[in-house]
């Protein structure tokens, strides 16, 4: 729920070897609480090391003998929580501190420096552990390969020196322990075992079940409206209206497109199909699922944006009858509220438990759903700021096909011809290192 | 209610735990919340299979009689567990969602037996998830048998307990990994929760229900926002502002919170995001030097067509309406608004909110909503919804103790 408590400022560390998902779960974290409308940010150990001490760092950077390695180290591990102590001081709500942070002395000094800076902040420790070789053999793989510490070796290099970087934290690692007295949630394994301990407060309870869905399975979720609309064509907004003809011919051909992207059965019954309880989704949904032989859920959190007075009116009438509102939601059309309605903030919160249920879920994901909806879906999982959110091109008769890896999200649109069934395909792979919008003065800033 | 998938397959919660770990608050809290959310849910429980046998004396407590050494006793015992157990796949097999097993599961052997009848009887697919309730805390332990075990034990005193506790714990095994359960372990009230295997929707759902119980009794108070012009119209829904005679109710409201709540201004304050709402808990607030969190979730019930009418001119428009309201009160739904069940959906995070305070709550909403919010901590069943009394400038206080809730209501003029 938005807005629960805000005078309260949070810090989350993460603790745990090399390749553990660190970063991973401080993305997602940080993404989170950024859709829920907290000011978050991730402060990594590792890029204050990388723009202080340069990238050519092999293993032997990080032997625990190596004393000028280590207050080298040691003092990028101060400035970064100094900058997060900076964020949260300045007007942050939640600061993540993304680093290995594995022994009782560095956590100790780490939680006297918050506690001692605010009052009644609440901390949190993430310890990530993991055992599985073949889990740490691909997240080496799939991150660390591209890491700028290797960008003169090949990736068998590479792999060498991390796992060789590994044996060096493994020297001094401690793990958690109840008399440090700590709040922490341990996840082994990616979540088959977790532990929580003294975590209590909303925000905190809420990440603790966020954490326990985590997981890296590369799903797909794929994004659809409903095919055109009778208000579509008369340009109206709102309204419970039911399909046109080229509405209609949509659904047929959407079936097809799905039937073809889902051959067997047990793929098929593994699909979590959602769809709101809107006229012109449920028909265009029961067309894809007569076609599939799967049964949608019918959800009312997915109906469209509720315009309230507006609801069954024209942009032309309403900027006629209610031109002081017209205006108001083109300065803001995120937090514009139709009077009697809602504004996109409202849709963003109402949604969340769907967002929660996409998360958790290891299986394909397939919504048939309407335009405001589906911006917010789009923006949470391509990670848009959310002012982005209420002019996100989200055209009629097009499958928007996401598959969210552990940095990046990589997209897929299918435009469908509704008449003709022709399809063309638009593919797109955004690597969030490289977001055009921040030029990247140092890696500090990433 | 199809809210997430009816799950395709069955649920059964097992609970295992020492006497005086709060199995049996655990289970009376989940088996509530599971029923308010749609589905059909029962505990059964050695107690409950007592009490379903009339052959059997009912003054003795078979699930907590104290003497280790009577051999009959201890068989009468493993046979109402073996009952219960059967009852439950005869619940599950016909239209059951989900059941809670209260019974013997102090071993491995116990859970061994347990794992292998579930997979002999039932003739469909079933999860179990194990629910362990581990306390060390002597004060935790003793505050557990004040509050729940001494009205069921008549001759013996609080220290024969604990000592027959003792005796049990001798032979006691907590659950392990290599058991290959699913399971989560809540130690001295969630100050420690571990989870092995969690899987499901449903599982993770009830693990964060879990994560927020605690056992402080603290108070909850509904109340309605306060007068406005259209109740003296008699219209349904819209988002009018407080008449004269509501704002001047708000003050009165306002002045008996000041008595009641004595200076706490560390509540749970919450209101919806309607004038009503809003204005009621501004004028509270005021008094109260607190203020209220406005949250969407508790705005009235969507009317939809009908807003803004009147009784009379809805029962001559939508004739149909209203007898499929009549028919089916729960269910109906507002053509282009909302249905009760589609309110609790809405209202569902809130609960967590209250179940996670430890402090006082105050909600200020309107009549549907507070309809749900009342039937999680009242009734045992959803569809006695509909015919819930929540007059107006009226203050409902809830205190939810162990096993029940106790209610009173004050009229504020």
């Amino acid at each position: 729920m938005q807005g629960c408590n805000r005078s309260q400022k949070i810090a989350i560390c993460t603790v745990g070897l090399p390749a553990r998902g660190k970063t991973y779960i401080s993305r997602k974290l940080n993404r989170y609480f950024n859709w829920l409308g907290y000011k978050s940010r991730v402060f990594i150990n590792g890029n204050y090391r990388r723009e202080i001490c340069g990238t050519e760092c092999n293993s032997l950077f990080f032997d625990p003998h190596n004393e000028e390695a280590q207050k080298a180290r040691s003092d990028c591990a101060k400035m970064a929580l100094q900058d997060l102590i900076q964020f949260l001081k300045n007007g942050g709500d939640v600061g993540i501190l993304d680093g290995t942070n594995i022994t009782k002395e560095r956590r100790h000094q780490i939680e006297n420096e918050l506690k001692s800076s605010f009052n009644g902040i609440q901390t949190l420790w993430i310890e990530s552990i993991c055992n599985d070789s073949k889990v740490i053999q691909n997240n080496i793989r799939l991150t660390k390969i591209n890491n700028p510490d290797y960008c003169n070796m090949n990736s068998e290099q590479a792999t060498i020196d991390f796992l060789n970087r590994i044996k060096m934290y493994e020297q001094i690692y401690e793990t958690i322990t109840d008399d440090e007295n700590l709040s922490y949630i341990k996840t082994m394994n990616v979540g088959a075992d977790i532990i929580v301990h003294q975590v209590f407060g909303f925000l905190l309870s809420k990440i603790v079940s966020f954490i326990m869905n985590l997981h890296t399975y590369p799903r797909p979720i794929y994004l659809s409206r409903h095919g055109e609309s009778q208000y579509n064509v008369d340009d109206r907004v709102g309204g419970d209206s039911d399909l046109s003809q080229l509405g209609e011919m949509y659904a047929d051909k959407l079936a097809d497109f799905f039937y073809q992207e889902f051959p067997t059965k047990e793929i098929k019954n593994d699909i979590i199909f959602l769809t709101s309880t809107m006229r012109r989704a449920v028909h265009t949904s029961d067309v894809v699922a007569q076609k599939l032989e799967i049964q949608p859920l019918q959800l009312k959190t997915l109906d469209e944006i509720n315009v309230g007075i507006c609801d069954g009116m024209t942009y032309t009438e309403i900027a006629q009858k209610f031109p002081n509102d017209f205006q108001e939601r083109k300065i803001n059309k995120l937090g514009y509220r139709y009077p009697r309605g809602e504004s996109y903030l409202d849709l963003i919160s109402r949604i969340e438990p769907v967002i929660f249920e996409i998360e958790r879920s290891r299986q394909p994901v397939m919504i048939i759903a309407h335009q405001a909806i589906l911006r917010c879906l789009y923006a949470y999982f391509h990670q848009n700021e959310i002012p982005e959110v209420p002019t996100l091109d989200i055209p009629l008769h097009c499958v928007i096909k996401l598959t969210p890896a552990a940095y990046f999200c990589d997209e897929k649109r299918v435009l469908i011809n509704p008449q003709t069934g022709e399809i063309s395909i638009k593919e797109e792979y955004v690597q969030e290192f490289v977001r055009s919008k921040s030029k990247q003065k140092s890696f500090i800033d990433l | 209610m199809q809210q997430y998938k009816k799950s395709q397959y069955k649920l059964i919660l097992v609970l295992v735990g020492l006497p005086a770990r709060g199995k049996t608050h655990i289970s009376y809290k989940l088996n509530r919340y599971l029923n308010w959310i749609g589905y059909k849910s029962e505990i059964f429980s050695i107690k409950g299979a007592q009490q379903n046998n009339t052959q059997l004396d009912q003054n003795i407590d078979y699930e907590l009689e104290i003497d280790p050494t009577n051999q009959q006793f201890a068989e009468v015992r493993q046979q109402l567990s073996f009952t219960a157990a059967q009852e439950l796949v005869s619940f599950l097999q016909s239209d059951g969602d989900i059941a809670l097993y209260n019974g013997l599961t102090s071993t491995k052997l116990d859970r061994q037996k347990l794992k292998s009848l579930f997979k002999e009887k039932l003739k469909l697919e079933y999860q179990v998830f194990w629910i362990e309730s581990i306390c060390d805390d002597p004060q935790v332990i003793l505050n557990n048998i004040n509050e729940s075990k001494l009205s069921r034990f008549k001759d013996q005193t609080i220290e024969q307990f604990m000592n027959y506790i003792n005796v049990l714990a001798q032979n006691y095994e907590s659950l392990e990994n290599i058991e290959n359960l699913s399971y989560i372990k809540l130690i001295n009230i969630g100050k420690l929760v571990k989870v092995h295997m969690l899987e499901g929707y449903l599982c993770s759902k009830i693990v964060s229900f879990l994560l927020n119980l605690h056992a402080n009794n603290r108070q909850i108070y509904l109340v309605r926002s306060c007068q406005t012009e259209y109740h003296q119209l008699d219209k349904i829904g819209g988002d009018p502002e407080l008449s004269i005679t509501g704002k001047q109710n708000s003050q009165q409201l306002g002045d008996y919170f000041i008595e009641e709540l004595k200076g706490n201004k560390n509540i749970t304050f919450f209101t919806s995001q309607m004038k009503r709402g809003i204005q009621t808990a501004e004028i509270v607030g005021d008094k109260l030097g607190i203020k209220a969190l406005k949250t969407k979730n508790l705005d009235e019930i969507d009317y939809g067509i009908c807003d803004g009418l009147t009784v009379k001119e809805i029962a001559a428009k939508y004739p149909k309406q209203i007898k499929e309201r009549k028919a089916n009160p729960l269910e109906f739904k507002y053509p282009r608004g909302e249905s009760f069940l589609d309110v609790i959906h809405r209202v569902e995070p809130i609960i967590y909110e209250i179940e996670r305070s430890r402090e006082p709550v105050l909600i200020i909403a309107h009549v549907a909503v507070l309809k749900c919010l009342y039937a999680y901590y009242h009734c045992n069943q959803i569809n006695e919804i509909p015919n819930i009394d929540i007059p107006i400038n009226c203050v409902i206080k809830l205190v939810p103790i162990p096993y029940h809730c106790l209610e009173s209501r004050v009229i504020i003029k």
